[in-house]
């Protein structure tokens, strides 16, 4: 939980765009891994699909991002 | 008797998982500079991410409080650890290599820089 808690501080104060888009990436793909542990615990099968949808998004937003800072637009 | 070995393995993943994430959250805020909080974003999402899926999996395959559910949760688990696994650093490579190009942070302790030598940053 003290993870989360750094993690959203580099978030929001990174000095650039870089940085803030690197520790939303750590710590959603740590988001994905704790809904699984939480799937288990509480005996939820449904919340396993939520990780995946989760794992993918997050790579999108990555590769929006570094393409938007290299060529300044995000294109189709 | 192989369900008790599982579990208690996948325990021990869980918690090297948390461990490693709470370093690489120190490390994320420690470092000074985006080049190198890419090494604490790598711990964080290998060791703090791949895993605890994994062992997620094994807790499942090895608990049967989930019923015939059991397999789907597993299953669901191992298709999160392998996209993570090939997932994570293809984007932090994408967005390490967007930074670079577009000059955004300077190469702070830098001792040759062959693509662009006026993003090095030498020391002293």
């Amino acid at each position: 939980m003290v993870a989360f808690v750094l993690y959203i501080i580099r978030a929001l104060k990174g000095p650039t765009i870089s940085d803030q888009v690197l520790a939303i990436d750590a710590m959603s793909y740590d988001l994905a891994a704790f809904l699984v542990v939480l799937s288990i615990f509480f005996r939820e099968p449904i919340l396993i699909g939520t990780a995946v949808v989760l794992a993918l998004w997050i790579y999108a937003l990555d590769i929006y991002v570094a393409k938007y800072l290299e060529k300044k637009e995000v294109g189709e | 008797m192989i369900e008790d070995v599982l579990v208690i393995i996948g325990m021990i993943m869980i918690g090297v998982g948390a461990v490693a994430d709470l370093i690489a959250a120190i490390g994320m805020n420690r470092f000074k500079n985006f080049y190198l909080r890419l090494h604490a974003a790598t711990i964080g999402t290998i060791w703090g991410a791949f895993v605890p899926l994994v062992g997620a999996a094994l807790v499942a395959t090895g608990c049967y409080c989930l019923g015939s559910y059991r397999w789907f949760v597993a299953g669901g688990a191992i298709v999160t650890a392998f996209l993570v696994l090939i997932l994570a650093p293809a984007g932090s490579h994408a967005l390490a290599r967007a930074t670079h190009r577009s000059g955004l942070v300077k190469v702070e302790p830098c001792v040759v820089d062959h693509l662009n030598e006026e993003m090095c940053v030498k020391e002293g």
